[in-house]
């Protein structure tokens, strides 16, 4: 097992376990025995080229999808198994932000982020507004997006209500995918510092999907590639650095990956 | 399962302890609000013992935020003490994002809140009617550009539109009118059997259907199948933006998308209402034979007597009037989706319900015409 293996020593606090996962669409096999570890408390990123199967990987992990083969387990629960009762229970421990936020059109805002707290939880209806209000500040929306409709919002906005709605439960464990696409480098920047702020304040961990190296540099504590149709390695990008892979290198090292390193000399040698 | 509780004691002189316990967690947390926000502030000052807590989470950190910051409102300075690091994180990052959020829309005056929905619903239907003379506008010059022979006319897409609208719904059409065809008999003869004339049933069937029915049954259908299909089609389409792609290329979308449907639906709509008219007079003619004994032959016979050729030109006339307009209100309600999935549901419904309306009124704004004509 050498540093970069995609699975941890048993010892650690282990939130995912992927073990010998095989996903197929008709003849064609995204995932041929992939093994994945994520540890409590970190962030890990999914980093892959297009089509390496992250987003099904993601699909098959929270349960949208019945993988062909394999275990997967969430906090120590079997949930590729788990009985009906039990699939629920571990629903409401985690949080899913979909790409273009996915919230439902026709409630507001704040309905949206009451939706999960409805269907899981007896709370009185002024407590539910006033946490909805309060996780409308903690993702940094205005204080007037509450009654908008999700057709008013820009993109941005609606990544941070999605995630608003994800965060609702208090969930312990976050999947995002690509959180930061399509949002302009300021607003992507912004949404990396709130992830990281409350991952850190609330004890998350987040399994992150992006194509961004910037958000790969400034908010993840491991990164694992995905190719080949398994996760090829797992580690720091400084490890990730060392790996000899043409893909691998050629994401990193390339000329993208060397302009998003910290301090490095941005656009000088693209121009 | 364990509940969140709490226990208020009375500390040295007048200061009012709280001590926490449990899981202040979202879910546990339902039991212990309304207890714990329903204490009155009294006393010098409050100190909340969160010493028992064995897990806490924003939830739990948010109620003893606003427990704190009710009663320092009151007067009554609050505090927490034994707080693990994560509650004492947890509450100072709640406490950083107390703010006043608005949640729901402002109600407003209820009567000044109705006459304002009025006012607004009568602004959107005179902007609708507006927008709709616009496009048929548009479309009418980019028809008669094409008939002219200055734009092109797309063949594969009329073709294909053709095959859609016509030929895919013959079946559900003839089975119909065929029925109807067969009701319009039977209750003309059960009618008609009083006076002695079942005969007459033959005027009233190819009278009937060939003048009236056949066509608006058929032009009913249609809408429901058509003019649905267009507005989805071509809303879907503008929410994906290729709409707009198509402007972009330099192809007009009225010339790519509207004018190969509304020629596709005009041309079919003219042969199905033909064609539902016959499968409705041999359904009448069916029910007339094995019911009331009258033969094939004689009722063709009699047919040809009753029913003048002027019935079926005027049912005919209308057939492509009806397609155009059941087609340009499908692809004008398509145009009109803006937004979100939602909004291409509502423009598909009030496709529907507006073409079949606008049908049913030219039907009758027809048969007044031609009557007027003296065709009766």
């Amino acid at each position: 097992m050498n540093a970069l293996s995609p699975t941890l020593p048993d010892g650690d606090d282990i939130v995912i376990r992927v073990r010998g996962l095989v996903n197929r669409f008709g003849k064609q096999v995204i995932h041929d025995h992939l093994d994945l570890d994520v540890r409590r408390g970190e962030i890990i990123g999914i980093v892959g080229g297009s089509g390496s199967g992250k987003s099904v990987l993601m699909r098959a992990i929270i349960g949208l999808l019945t993988p062909a083969e394999g275990e997967i387990g969430i906090f120590g629960q079997d949930a590729r198994n788990a009985d009906a009762a039990t699939a629920k229970e571990l629903r409401r421990r985690w949080g899913v932000l979909f790409q273009e936020g996915a919230l439902f059109s026709s409630l507001t805002v704040a309905e949206n982020i009451e939706v999960p707290m409805r269907e899981f939880l007896h709370l009185p209806e002024p407590l539910m507004a006033e946490l909805a209000g309060y996780k409308i500040a903690m993702v940094g929306l205005p204080a007037e997006a509450g009654p908008k409709y999700p057709s008013e919002l820009s993109g941005g906005m609606k990544k941070r209500a999605g995630l608003a709605r994800a965060l609702s439960l208090d969930p312990q464990l976050l999947f995002l995918d690509e959180p930061t696409s399509g949002l302009d480098p300021i607003s992507a920047a912004a949404f990396d510092e709130l992830i990281k702020v409350l991952k850190q304040t609330l004890g998350l961990t987040v399994f992150l999907i992006t194509h961004d190296l910037d958000t790969l540099h400034a908010i993840c504590d491991r990164v694992a590639v995905i190719g080949d149709k398994k996760v090829l390695a797992v580690g720091t990008i400084a490890e990730l650095l060392l790996f000899d892979h043409p893909w691998v290198q050629e994401y990193f090292a390339g000329p993208r990956g060397r302009a998003a390193r910290p301090g490095a000399p941005k656009a000088v040698e693209a121009a | 399962m364990v509940a969140a509780s709490f226990e208020q004691l009375t500390g040295p002189g007048t200061v009012q302890r709280l001590a926490v316990s449990g899981p202040m967690t979202i879910a546990h947390i339902a039991d212990v609000v309304e207890p714990l926000r329903a204490i009155a502030p009294t006393g010098s000052a409050l100190v909340i013992d969160l010493a028992g807590i064995d897990s806490i989470d924003t939830t739990g950190a948010w109620i003893i935020h606003r427990l704190m910051a009710t009663w320092s409102a009151a007067g009554v300075p609050a505090t927490v003490e034994n707080a693990s690091e994560d509650a004492q994180r947890l509450i100072t990052e709640v406490t950083s994002n107390d703010i006043e959020v608005a949640l729901r829309p402002l109600a407003g005056n209820p009567v000044t809140a109705r006459l304002s929905r009025i006012g607004a619903a009568v602004v959107a239907m005179s902007d609708n009617i507006g927008s709709f003379l616009g496009f048929l506008g548009q479309t009418m010059v980019v028809l008669l550009q094409t008939l002219a022979g200055r734009r092109p006319l797309r063949w594969n897409a009329v073709i294909h539109q053709c095959e859609n609208i016509g030929v895919n719904a013959l079946g559900i059409v003839g089975l119909l009118l065929f029925l109807v065809g067969i009701v319009v008999a039977q209750q003309g003869a059960v009618q008609l059997r009083a006076f002695g004339g079942e005969v007459f049933v033959v005027n009233l069937i190819g009278r009937s259907v060939m003048r009236e029915l056949g066509i608006l049954l058929t032009a009913i259908m249609v809408a429901g199948r058509s003019a649905s299909a267009f507005a989805a089609q071509i809303g879907s389409m503008k929410l994906n933006q290729e709409v707009d792609a198509l402007a972009t290329i330099g192809m007009s979308p009225i010339e790519v998308l509207v004018v190969p449907r509304v020629l596709a639906m005009a041309l079919m709509l003219l042969l199905l209402g033909f064609y539902g008219a016959v499968m409705a007079v041999i359904g009448g003619g069916l029910f007339c034979w094995l019911s009331l004994g009258i033969p094939p032959v004689t009722f063709v016979q009699r047919l040809q007597e009753v029913t003048p050729l002027s019935d079926m030109i005027i049912g005919l006339i209308k057939a492509p009037v009806f397609g155009i307009i059941i087609a340009m209100m499908g692809c004008f309600q398509g145009m009109q989706v803006s937004g979100n999935a939602e909004s291409v549901g509502t423009r598909t419904t009030r496709a529907v319900v507006e073409s079949i309306f606008v049908v049913i009124v030219l039907d009758a704004f027809f048969a007044v015409f031609f009557s007027a004509l003296g065709y009766n």
